[in-house]
């Protein structure tokens, strides 16, 4: 190429901004929220001493921190299961040549635009237990006789999250399959047609497996950004009943900006970091391999 | 006889199946959406009624003129000036950085991307924190400029990797051409490479915006002048308190809040999602 592999301040000038901006405010906050994992830092102490792994002691033993750890993944993986079944279907549904799939595509897309804080509010107002939009259908055509307490039930508010959080992946999920279903050559379905393949063994033995990894892929992505979703429990259950919707994120949330304390916050969000290493190893060595 | 059974099925079933059921399934994903518009229209003696009622009897654009006041006004207003901001500096930022790493020899190029495509899911409470120290010691808590700051931070990873993999599918020959004719390398940067990523740059900037849009967490906690709330921190911290069972004034403020996102939905769309998936799909 031309002269530009040679122009150093050009490069240091195009990279300056974000290095100072990852530096500063990813690898430093980072780095010292680690090392605040090892003390008991905290906004309301002037100084801080190193306490060694004594957070850590604390809150394996913590039953609390474990729940919140069942539930979160108890909550994200059935969403992100769900929202993968459904938005498989819906992409197969969609590459198909009918009418109007351009509209329903940007319709249902439309469902990522709603703020997390709108979906919040609206959530309350579907699964309001006497007047809400689920409990009034399900009455109407006779499905239950009495009202669902979706709200302020352990097991049916974790539902109700997700319901939510199936529901707000599925777009995005759904337009990165039929990406995908599109990126299939012809030929390949066209070989499979002449040799005598039914539609359903096509989609079964030829379609379904090409775009297995990218699914995969997809899921997983979507899944681990879950993890940072915290809006929904934050207003819709404030984490209750009982802490049953209480999630990873707003536990650690909630330990450093209600109760001050830092050092126990920069524990959970540790733990959180080693969990996302040992998945990125997992997910470097089994998926982006096979890609 | 079995024959044209099988025809019929063929030109009449399936077709009429197939989009019988892509329209109910659209149908019931965005029933929820339908149900705000359609509460925030109601008259209050509509609300409760059981079973629901989808399409009002009568149209009332009553509980819009009722909510609508200087508070909402002004985390509106907030809200623009943070995400616009914010998008503009993630997305010009993001595009300076991946161009570099899209033309120059950078050493470790794939562990820096991994880093960027890792960061999507970091714990942001962790970032928070030392973040909130490092403001407070500058100052610079309770200021428009502390989120914009949280909100590029976040975001800027995803700039970077969405502009990457679109500017490594431009033809370098562009650039050297122009190159060659004597222009400079900012003159080729903005006016070249940008406008033909246009995608790419619709895409980072509307992910800024929308995420800045979304995002609770960084207001709450680095704001606490009632002026400066943004519009999640705005009613999660005093509309829902003050209109607690007002439904339809709530599903007003929603849509309200939902329209300035949705309108820019409507004209890019297409660009965001072409954006969106030459970017991820490629990587």
């Amino acid at each position: 190429m031309y002269s530009l592999k040679n122009n150093k301040l050009l490069l240091l000038t195009l990279c300056l901004p974000a290095t100072f901006i990852v530096a500063v405010f990813i690898i430093y906050p980072i780095a010292n929220g680690v090392y605040m994992s090892f003390t008991d830092a905290s906004p309301l102490r002037p100084n801080s001493k190193f306490v060694g792994l004594e957070n850590y002691k604390y809150l394996f033993k913590d039953d609390v921190y474990w729940q919140v750890l069942g539930n979160t993944l108890f909550i994200i993986g059935v969403a992100t299961i769900l929202a993968m079944l459904i938005s498989v279907g819906l992409a197969l549904l969609l590459n198909n040549a009918i009418r109007f799939s351009g509209l329903y595509r940007s319709l249902i897309f439309q469902t990522w635009v709603v703020p997390w804080i709108v979906i919040a509010i609206l959530w309350g107002w579907i699964f309001n237990t006497d007047y809400g939009l689920v409990n009034g259908t399900l009455t109407q055509y006779g499905l239950i006789e009495n009202q669902i307490d979706w709200l302020f039930n352990g097991r049916n508010a974790q539902w109700a999250i997700i319901l939510c959080f199936a529901w707000r992946s599925i777009p995005f999920l759904m337009v990165i399959m039929l990406a995908a279903l599109q990126g299939i050559s012809s030929e390949v379905l066209d070989a499979a047609e002449v040799d005598g393949a039914k539609y359903w063994q096509k989609t079964f033995k030829v379609t379904l497996p090409l775009i297995q990894n990218i699914s995969l892929a997809a899921a997983l992505m979507q899944g681990v950004r879950m993890f940072q979703e915290m809006t929904l429990p934050f207003v819709l259950t404030e984490g209750g009943p009982m802490n049953s919707t209480m999630v990873l994120s707003m536990y650690s949330y909630n330990l450093a900006f209600d109760s001050w304390d830092f050092a126990l916050a920069a524990t959970v969000g540790s733990l959180w970091l080693v969990m996302l290493v040992l998945f990125g190893a997992f997910y470097l060595k089994t998926v982006v391999r096979e890609m | 006889m079995k024959l044209t059974f099988s025809k019929l099925v063929k030109k009449y079933l399936i077709p009429y199946g197939l989009q019988a059921s892509a329209f109910l399934s659209t149908v019931i994903l965005i029933s929820p959406i339908i149900w705000m518009v359609s509460t925030s229209l109601k008259k209050e003696s509509e609300v409760f009624d059981r079973p629901p009622v989808w399409i009002p009897s009568e149209i009332s654009f009553d509980s819009y003129f009722r909510i609508m006041n200087g508070f909402v006004a002004n985390i509106l207003y907030n809200s623009i000036l943070v995400a616009l901001l914010a998008a503009i500096i993630a997305t010009v930022v993001g595009a300076l950085t991946a161009y570099a790493l899209s033309r120059f020899p950078i050493p470790g190029k794939s562990t820096i991307m991994l880093f960027f495509l890792s960061s999507l899911a970091f714990p942001i409470p962790l970032l928070m924190m030392s973040m909130y120290i490092l403001l407070m010691k500058l100052g610079l808590l309770d200021t428009y400029l502390s989120m914009i700051i949280g909100h590029t931070v976040i975001t800027l990873p995803i700039t970077v990797w969405l502009m990457k993999n679109f500017i490594d599918q431009i033809p370098k020959e562009i650039e050297e051409a122009a190159y060659v004719e004597g222009a400079s390398f900012f003159r080729i940067i903005f006016f070249i490479v940008f406008p033909l990523s246009m995608p790419a740059l619709t895409a980072s900037a509307l992910f800024v915006f929308v995420t800045s849009w979304n995002e609770l967490f960084f207001g709450l906690s680095f704001i606490s002048s009632p002026d400066l709330r943004t519009v999640p921190v705005g009613i999660s911290q005093s509309f829902l308190q003050e209109f607690k069972t007002d439904w339809t004034g709530m599903m007003s403020l929603a849509v309200i809040v939902t329209i300035p996102i949705g309108i820019i939905f409507v004209f890019l769309q297409k660009s965001f999602l072409r954006g969106m998936i030459a970017g991820s799909v490629k990587g």
